[in-house]
């Protein structure tokens, strides 16, 4: 398991931050309590609930200003919070598992709505096989629907991304939901030292809420919301076309404002996180594995073992999934000669892990072949090593001279 | 506007006693000369008994006969006032009157006829078996006439539904400051969101999912409470999404006291999308989805095999602010709780439950739609009551000698095939249901 890896903070902003001890969810918790959002509902889960506990507590206590909805079930937590959402609110919640899958259809229809909620997602594997412990096969699942998704690998980036995921959701040029993913367990419990930004920074770095200038349920500006579109008469075609395109083009247009956004916040309070891929020790390495969320710190551990023993083996973190970078993700392939891409979920379709599907699709682009092999490791709670990233680095090293196989790798298969 | 109470007569309860000929008589020219009362009976006992009175028309043919201008229509109280100062006598409006509602008073040697007494008629009360009624149902046209319909003219309802007629009366009770929720079904299917962009109502209005209704407007609703802005936040939702799938959103939300009026239009089934069943379809009924055909292993399939949910008692569960069911046919009571619901919604969780015969999906003539909500109510099919948690449940339109549930199945094809047995089941129900309700009742208000 990986503990949290501190950026230095900035030497010349030494900044009013208050330096805490804390566990993943905990974190998120205080990261929303510093975004000020006006409405919370929660419903709790496995991983996830520590961190409802903290919001509640937070409200509780008086250090956050929220309505908070205990709602009867995740569907309607989702389905609160998009009306207020429609009232003006800055809304928030956390979920995994059967949560987001009961959650699916407001989920769908979030991004739809351009609705800019945020929502952690405490990574769990999908049932069944019944479990309760981390994996990413919930938000994998739903890759698909339109919410901007970015994964995180340290407790300090789960704070700092849950504050950034509000600016990046209610940015005008994107208007989108944005899931905070965060690995169960790995990141959900795992403690670590968090440095606090202060109150007053962020309320400076969030600026001004504008949630629904763009759609409202107000009787100051009547609108009919959502009307009947589609269908094959009149302005049907060419309308709900518009509001597709519309979607797609917020997404596109998230890969520039993520980064935008990664860069004011490292500006201002001196932690600075990739934010759509991150490379680690690319340069001059012959081949690259890839990784996503929390697992990358042991893999940056065998990264920096398989150096020191003469291996030029370089490593690709995604942080932004959703939209998926291609273009970010295009030059960071273009340095090496072979890939290995570890998940942790499974595509069935497929028969490989979701993001080396993901990278197939990018590698076409690249206009020159290389090959690469799939890795599934860390279903349902188990652990990657380093020692297994010295069998991903291994096998990744012999697809410059093998053939590479067809079959996924699955890493836990004989733990 | 114009008011239209009238004077309504039982003439089954009639036995020709003549009392109301006196009590107007002596209200009108101090005497008890009853040949001088504006109200006339007329028959005998073996014939039954008619009414001549002026029925204060609102298309008057004695204020378009008279060629001296003496007979005009108030249109503020409905009345149709005669003015002695221009009246020349001529005695053509008596001729001109289909209800023989104008006559020469011969102690005057003029025309007379029902002034309706000021609104509080002297011959109603003076009757002893109560077979004449003042009918004051326009008091909620005189109220809200003069409001703001929310909606544009053009819902597209099939003909004869009462559901334009519901939603246009709510918005305007409700008033602009309102949020309204119309999940799929009948509403929207009318246009109430409307289409591509287009849309003719003139509040703020949105489809919800079909099963989150209540948990959206309960967000809308805290939003603007924490902003101090008091907006309604209404729903008007069919049975299916209520009762089925968006069950557990709206029992949430009444567990939690959110403050929503929630109004369910009981159809008795998905009608929008072809009528199909719902938990809310009677026992027997035929639906898309429980046709009738002669099924196999000579079992034949009947229509729905089980009782209706009863949501609104379901709702008394949550104990919520306030829980009702209404009929349009009876629209006096459903104002009257649609008032208490909206002042209920701004403590807490208001449900209102309201009958909405469908002529497509129940199948009975367009015209039928008034006397089907009726005939519901007067066999006991349909129960009419109200309740809070500090009264507990009353009945507000109680019905002690109910017609058999007969005279209400008759009136529509979707009960055309039941057997003996089923017809027998159905009357069984009405009875165990009303026992039911009226244990509640007791219990509740003890």
């Amino acid at each position: 398991m990986t503990t949290a890896i501190l950026e230095t903070p900035n030497p010349t902003k030494p900044a009013k931050q208050k330096v805490v001890l804390c566990e993943g969810n905990e974190a998120a918790a205080l990261g929303v309590a510093l975004a000020r959002p006006d409405m919370v509902a929660v419903y709790p889960i496995t991983p996830q609930s520590s961190l409802v506990e903290h919001v509640a507590k937070l409200i509780a206590d008086g250090r956050m200003d929220a309505d908070i909805v205990d709602a009867e079930g995740e569907h309607s937590v989702l389905s609160v919070l998009q009306g207020g959402a429609l009232a003006g609110a800055r809304t928030y919640t956390a979920t995994c598992g059967p949560g987001l899958a009961f959650m699916f259809e407001p989920y769908f229809r979030t991004s739809g709505m351009r609705l800019p909620i945020v929502m952690s997602i405490v990574t769990r594997d999908g049932i069944t096989p019944q479990s309760v412990w981390g994996g990413h096969q919930d938000a994998m699942t739903v890759r698909e629907v339109g919410w901007v998704q970015v994964y995180c690998e340290t407790v300090q980036e789960v704070l700092d991304t849950t504050i950034m995921a509000f600016k990046i959701a209610e940015h005008h040029d994107v208007m989108l939901p944005v899931n905070v993913c965060l690995d169960g367990n790995y990141l959900s419990y795992g403690t670590s030292r968090v440095e606090l930004p202060d109150q007053a920074e962020v309320d400076a770095f969030m600026g001004v809420k504008d949630v629904n200038w763009h759609v409202a349920l107000d009787p100051l500006r009547p609108m009919a919301v959502d009307p009947l579109t589609g269908g094959s008469g009149g302005k049907g075609p060419s309308t709900f076309v518009r509001y597709r395109k519309g979607q797609c083009r917020g997404m596109q247009n998230s890969l520039r404002v993520i980064e935008e956004i990664h860069e004011e916040w490292a500006q201002r309070f001196g932690r600075r996180f990739a934010p759509l891929v991150e490379e680690y020790r690319l340069d001059g390495a012959d081949y690259a594995i890839m990784t996503l969320g929390s697992m990358t710190g042991a893999a940056k551990d065998a990264v920096d073992e398989a150096r020191d023993a003469g291996k030029k083996v370089g490593l690709i973190k995604i942080k932004t999934f959703s939209p998926f970078p291609v273009e970010a993700l295009l030059k960071s392939l273009d340095k090496v000669q072979a890939l290995g891409v570890v998940d942790r979920s499974v595509g069935f379709r497929w028969n490989c892990g979701p993001m080396y599907q993901e990278t197939m699709g990018v590698l076409y682009r690249l206009g020159r072949h290389i090959p690469s092999m799939s890795f599934i490791g860390g279903l349902a709670g188990a652990d990657i090593t380093v020692g297994h990233f010295h069998r991903v680095i291994d096998a990744t090293e012999g697809l410059l001279t093998n053939p590479a196989p067809i079959e996924p790798v699955w890493l836990n298969e004989k733990d | 506007m114009g008011a239209y109470n009238t004077i309504a007569f039982d003439a089954e309860k009639c036995d020709g006693c003549g009392d109301c000929m006196t009590a107007c008589a002596t209200a009108k020219t101090g005497t008890t000369e009853i040949s001088r009362s504006r109200i006339q009976i007329a028959g005998n006992a073996a014939e039954g008994f008619e009414l001549a009175l002026c029925r204060q028309c609102g298309d008057p043919k004695c204020v378009t006969v008279c060629p001296a201008g003496a007979l005009g229509k108030d249109y503020a109280s409905g009345v149709i006032d005669w003015d002695g100062g221009k009246c020349v006598d001529c005695l053509l409006c008596t001729v001109g009157c289909a209800y023989a509602g104008i006559a020469l008073d011969a102690g005057t040697g003029h025309v007379a006829k029902c002034d309706m007494c000021d609104g509080a008629p002297a011959c109603v009360p003076a009757c002893p078996h109560g077979a004449l009624k003042l009918v004051t149902t326009s008091r909620i046209y005189n109220e809200v006439g003069n409001w703001e319909d929310l909606f544009a003219p053009g819902l597209a309802g099939c003909q004869g539904c009462n559901t334009e007629l519901l939603m246009r009366h709510t918005l305007r009770r409700v008033g602009p400051e309102t949020v309204l929720a119309t999940p799929p079904g009948c509403v929207p299917g009318m246009g109430s969101v409307g289409f591509n962009g287009t849309t003719g109502t003139k509040v703020p209005v949105f489809h919800p999912l079909l099963t989150n209704t209540a948990a959206m407007l309960a967000g809308i609703k805290r939003q603007y409470k924490r902003v101090g802005r008091e907006v309604n936040a209404l729903a008007i939702a069919g049975d299916g999404g209520a009762s089925d799938v968006g069950f557990q959103s709206l029992s949430g939300a009444a567990e939690r006291n959110e403050q929503i009026l929630f109004m369910v239009v009981d159809n008795e089934g998905y009608m929008n999308t072809g009528m199909q069943r719902s938990s809310c379809t009677p026992y027997g009924a035929w639906t898309s989805t429980t046709p009738v055909g002669q099924g196999s292993g000579g079992m034949p399939s009947q229509g729905k095999t089980q009782d209706a949910k009863n949501l609104p008692l379901i709702m008394v569960n949550h104990r919520c602010e306030y829980v009702a069911t209404a009929s349009t046919a009876y629209m006096e009571d459903l104002y009257d709780k649609l008032d208490k619901a909206i002042q209920a919604s701004k403590r807490g969780f208001a449900y209102l439950h309201v009958y909405s015969p469908c002529t497509t999906g129940w199948r009975f003539p367009t015209d039928q739609n008034m006397e089907v909500a009726r005939k519901a109510v007067e066999t006991n099919f349909v129960m009419l009551w109200e309740y809070n948690p500090r009264d507990g449940l009353q009945f507000t339109r109680p019905v002690d000698q109910p017609l058999p549930v007969t005279e209400y199945l008759k009136a529509m094809g979707r009960f055309r095939h039941l057997s003996p047995d089923q017809i027998s089941h159905i009357q069984g129900k009405v009875v165990e249901n009303l026992a039911f309700v009226k244990q509640m009742a007791q219990r509740q208000s003890a």
